[in-house]
């Protein structure tokens, strides 16, 4: 039988130009989502980048161990206080000396939403020429998953066990990208592991915008091991995520923010917490509060890009 | 060959020109993904979605997992639309 094979290739292959620089055999977790994308970014942008980073669940395979390395890319490690301060320095150095490549602050949202925060701001205040992506696990994973400030209303961490005097978390997550997107820098945009195309048409126009300044993307990376969900459900994760509008998907250019895939019918974000053990112990009245706040960030998001093209920025964000 | 173009040295530790490290993952495995050639239409969601990115297209018909390297996570049965790939226990291969 031979005319079965009506599939086509998906898209998101075309997108894949360059090598892996990664070994085969790298210590991740079996289904992290954190993997795939670290994988993703340098066969679509190229190996001829810099990636910096921090202590964090990715360093033990981009610092390397002992005298070896996992991969062929160039790597800085820094420290979680400095972290877009360095990338600044590097990013600053090939621009003056005129060599051409990509300075990628690769950090997960310990630092970008706690630690390093101050320097991401300052960064995105200078307007550096660089790439900044958050991949957010939503805690330390690295350490023992313990909260963080995208730590989401109601999940039960080390630090916000769920017991008798704790029910997890008891207040609500940081918005990082929105709060990026309100520096005006030349590109924000959130993005999640299940819709691989979006990701990189994404990362491609970060790397474009970095011409002009700061790009910041915000990557929704779920941990199986810290949410305690088995490792074949992170892509449905993600999916989940976005079609309860729990991680919308939306890119903002100088601050103009534009919906990349509205969802017709969000499904209640119960359809997402029942995927995790987290959440496990979230009742309707916690899970009202948990929707109301999803509920209230997607209006929020949707207020703002009408407002955005009623308002023009009073000053032009060329230099 | 080397594709680290801007650091010769990162300091003693992690040089790329070395070769690379690399872990012997397939031995986490619990259970083996299983590709149906028959069922499978070369669509490459399987290979886009492994963490690992050991899915390899076989003669332009089917993909097919590198078992040396797969850590069993399950993602490409789960995320097949065809529903192609099973996980299979590795002890049953023992036998």
């Amino acid at each position: 039988m031979t005319g079965k094979k009506k599939g086509k290739l998906t898209k998101v292959l075309d997108y894949l130009k360059h090598d892996d620089p990664f070994s085969k055999g790298v210590a991740f977790c079996p289904g992290c989502s954190l993997e795939l994308l670290i994988r993703f970014i340098p066969q679509v942008l190229g190996n001829d980048i810099v990636i910096t980073g921090t202590p964090s669940c990715s360093a033990p395979v981009l610092l390397g161990q002992n005298n070896q390395s996992w991969h062929s890319l160039s790597y800085f490690g820094t420290l979680m206080t400095g972290a877009a301060a360095n990338a600044t320095g590097l990013a600053r150095y090939y621009r003056k000396a005129g060599i051409d490549n990509t300075v990628i602050c690769f950090n997960g949202d310990g630092t970008a939403a706690d630690i390093g925060f101050g320097n991401l701001a300052g960064a995105a205040e200078r307007n550096e020429p660089f790439i900044y992506i958050c991949y957010d696990n939503e805690g330390y994973m690295n350490t023992g998953i313990q909260k963080s400030a995208t730590t989401p209303f109601g999940a039960s961490t080390t630090t916000t066990p769920f017991g008798s005097a704790s029910k997890g978390k008891n207040l609500r997550r940081m918005n990082l990208a929105l709060k990026m997107a309100m520096h005006k820098i030349p590109y924000t945009a959130t993005a999640t592991m299940s819709d691989l195309g979006d990701l990189a048409k994404k990362l491609l126009k970060a790397k474009e915008a970095k011409e002009r300044g700061f790009a910041f993307l915000h990557v929704f990376a779920p941990c199986p091991t810290g949410w305690g969900y088995a490792p074949e459900n992170t892509i449905e994760v993600c999916r989940r995520a976005v079609k309860t509008n729990y991680f919308p998907l939306w890119e903002a250019e100088n601050g103009k923010i534009r919906m990349t895939k509205t969802v017709k019918k969000p499904k209640p974000v119960s359809t997402y917490t029942e995927l995790i053990k987290k959440f496990a112990h979230l009742n309707e009245a916690d899970l009202q509060i948990l929707q109301d706040d999803v509920d209230y960030e997607y209006c929020m998001l949707g207020g703002l890009s009408v407002l955005e093209a009623e308002c023009q920025l009073p000053v032009s964000t060329e230099d | 060959m080397s594709l680290n173009k801007f650091f010769k040295h990162e300091g003693p530790w992690s040089d790329a020109n070395d070769s690379l490290m690399c872990s012997d993952t397939g031995s986490w495995r619990t259970k083996r993904p299983v590709v149906d050639k028959d069922t499978c239409i070369f669509c490459g969601f399987c290979a886009i979605y492994c963490p690992i990115q050991v899915m390899e297209m076989v003669e332009n018909s089917h993909f097919s997992p590198d078992l040396a390297f797969c850590k069993g996570c399950g993602i490409c049965a789960k995320e097949c639309p065809k529903n192609a790939i099973s996980m299979i226990a590795e002890g049953d291969f023992q036998k």
